[in-house]
């Protein structure tokens, strides 16, 4: 047990205990008076340590003057968006669409920080009903913009019975030091087909936190990507409870980090019933000095019998002085299962380079199809071609913003 | 007299500290094939592969020069731009990398880099369907990452088909035949005589004499510790079938 004595409070903690105590979240704000921060003896923060990377929260965020440009546009898409946490006015919905706004946080309550923090700042929430099989993808638009600022905002999605859809979540805005607390609470009704897709395209003075909690009913699929590509520091939390028989779900997800950047993806997956099955696969791909970190944890409840899941992390490092971080843990106590994890870690295969190269290609140019490659198996997946082409598009804008 | 090919002069080579080409002297004339036979590990993959570039070879001495251009000390990809292609002995399987992206941006690079003019797509699909069908690669294979799952055989299959495709003015064939089935055997022979022009040359590195019946080579090259010790017209690869290497290296069998 840790010792019972008082912490030492810095300058971030100063700010976001007078944040809280301002909304009149007290039982939060005393946590972290308590608490502080969560450090790397926190076992779900080990390798994100925020005591350290979070020196400072900037003031809560005020509602948005101007708008910059989206960051990610996909041909077809129903976009909705959220400005510094106000939830904005929408077009028309398409069939099968039903956009509400309701206040307040979305996410289950657990011993997590950001959770909590989440759950007390939000004021504005999106939510999204969805029936029968939705056509266009569905983009929401997160943005903070501005000056710095703290910003809770979240979503809350119900998947009817039977129904499918493909729902992009973009996060962006002005190059300031914000720091974002994101959630989303999706519900899958019996046998949906969900494909739940969350990129952060912030600029490098930010700092991305974003929690995505899932519940599965009977039978429902789900597929879901979280790429990280912007912010200095940006960690996405990743809950699924598979809580309905023969659901299944796809957690996949892809740090994308370059020099001075540290990104964290952090899972935590339930098999609360029997027969249920996950297949969380991960992967990071470090430039200049980084940091990826993928924590994997797999949790199958005493009556989760033939539980299926397998947790997988691969990396590559394209240069020596990144990190790659893998935390497989397993918590399981039926008797009748097949779990597994495993990580592997290494830098561009040679002998696959100078096959490329001795057909011509150029070196950029063969890389790039490379890491492509080593991309393809989580990109894949995402049937939907303007939204594919939009995902290669941002893997292929980082590759060619770190060649210089 | 027209430039060669490809001339080869006193290469050294080593691998982490150990010297295996050992004073290689070879000149391919324009037009011709010849063929290098020697025993296992004596060197031939890693000429083939000094040839290409590969990294982790240092050439200590020596000089090589693909028509006339000192290619030393060139890059992988500038080679093969000149002209150079290596059919790899073991041709390696690239998961995640569609062969048809990756033949179109082989195809693309070596035009760029020759200031021509970029394939369209219909052009390339054409090229790349006679390719297929001269050398039995169906398009099934084509929809697959790279190599990925091909058999043996049709793993050197498609190398000759990418050969097909580029054109080069010298291919080095590194044990192209191994691994073929006797019908294969005709059709990658088909393949490669059909770039057998006057202008291109070969470099076929066997142990089979059987290969030079179908791709009949100008001159025959014996390949031991690392240098050439005794070339001759293709009767040379008949001997060598019929008394092994000892007679020409002096080494025991
Ligand atoms: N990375 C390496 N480090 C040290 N020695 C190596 C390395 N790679 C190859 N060699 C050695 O170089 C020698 C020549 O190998 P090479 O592959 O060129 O032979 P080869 O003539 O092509 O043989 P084979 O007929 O079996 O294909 C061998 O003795 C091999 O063990
Ligand atoms: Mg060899």
């Amino acid at each position: 047990m840790r010792p019972n004595f008082p912490v030492r409070l810095g300058p971030a903690e100063d700010a976001l205990i007078a944040q809280l105590k301002s909304v009149g979240a007290d039982q939060a704000a005393e946590r972290v008076t308590v608490a502080g921060l969560p450090t790397r003896r926190v076992e779900s923060y080990h390798y994100t340590d925020l005591k350290t990377l979070l020196r400072t929260i900037p003031p809560l965020a005020t509602a948005a003057n101007e708008a910059s440009a989206p960051a990610l546009r996909v041909p077809g898409a129903y976009q909705l968006m959220i400005a510094n946490g106000v939830v904005q006015n929408a077009a028309t919905a398409p069939a099968g669409v039903i956009v509400g706004k309701t206040h307040g946080g979305v996410l289950t309550n657990r011993d997590d920080l950001l959770v909590n923090v989440s759950n007390a700042l939000t004021k504005d929430t999106l939510t999204l009903t969805l029936e029968g099989s939705v056509d266009p993808v569905i983009q929401i638009d997160r943005r903070t913009e501005g000056e710095a600022g703290h910003v809770a905002d979240a979503v809350k999605i119900f998947v009817a019975d039977d129904a499918s859809a493909v729902i992009l979540e973009t996060f962006s805005g002005s190059d300031a030091a914000h720091v974002g607390n994101h959630a989303t609470y999706l519900s899958l009704g019996k046998n949906a087909r969900v494909t739940h897709i969350t990129v952060n395209l912030s600029p490098r003075a930010t700092t991305h936190f974003a929690t995505n909690e899932y519940q599965l009913g009977d039978g429902s699929h789900l597929r879901t990507l979280v790429i990280h590509a912007g912010s200095n520091l940006s960690r996405t939390q990743v809950y699924p409870r598979m809580a309905g028989a023969n659901a299944h779900a796809d957690v996949t997800g892809l740090n994308l980090v370059s020099d001075g950047q540290h990104a964290d993806i952090t899972m935590e997956t339930l098999h609360a019933v029997p027969h249920t099955s996950s297949k969380p696969l991960f992967k990071s791909i470090t430039r200049g000095r980084s940091k990826a970190v993928v924590q994997g944890k797999l949790i199958v409840a005493r009556d989760a019998q033939k539980t299926d899941a397998k947790f997988m992390h691969q990396g590559l490092m394209l240069s020596d002085d990144a990190e790659i971080l893998s935390k497989p843990e397993l918590e399981i106590y039926a008797d009748d299962v097949v779990c597994g994890h495993g990580s592997t870690c290494g830098k561009i295969d040679e002998d696959s380079l100078f096959y490329l190269l001795s057909r011509g290609i150029p070196k950029p140019e063969a890389e790039t199809m490379l890491v492509r490659g080593f991309i393809a198996e989580v990109l894949d997946p995402v049937e939907d071609e303007a939204l594919n082409e939009a995902l290669n598009g941002v893997v292929d804008g980082w590759l060619l913003a770190n060649e210089a | 007299m027209t430039t060669p090919v490809l001339e080869i002069r006193n290469l050294h080579a080593r691998i982490e500290e150990r010297e295996i080409l050992k004073g290689v002297n070879l000149v391919i004339p324009q037009g011709q094939v010849h063929a290098i036979m020697g025993r296992n590990g004596s060197g031939k993959s890693t000429l083939s592969y000094v040839l290409a570039g590969k990294e982790d070879y240092e050439v200590t001495e020596g000089e090589i020069l693909l028509n006339g251009e000192d290619i030393t000390g060139m890059e992988p990809a500038e080679r093969a731009a000149a002209g150079l292609f290596l059919a790899f002995q073991y041709p390696i399987e690239i998961p995640g990398v569609a062969t048809m992206t990756f033949l179109k941006a082989a195809m693309n690079a070596q035009r760029k880099a020759r200031e021509e003019a970029e394939l369209t797509t219909p052009e390339f699909m054409r090229l790349v369907k006679e390719a297929g069908a001269q050398l039995n690669v169906d398009s099934d294979m084509l929809k697959r990452p790279l190599n990925v799952g091909f058999s043996g055989g049709e793993k050197k299959r498609a190398e000759i088909m990418q050969m097909a495709l580029l054109k080069p003015s010298l291919a080095v064939l590194d044990e192209t035949d191994s691994g073929l089935d006797i019908d294969a055997l005709q059709v990658v022979a088909k393949g490669v005589n059909a770039l057998r022009d006057g202008q291109r040359s070969m470099l076929v590195i066997t142990h089979y004499q059987r290969l030079l019946n179908h791709i009949v080579p100008d001159v025959v090259h014996v390949f031991s510790d690392g240098r050439i010790v005794e070339s001759g017209d293709k009767d040379l690869a008949l001997q060598l079938e019929a008394k092994g290497y000892a007679d020409f290296d002096g080494q025991a069998a």
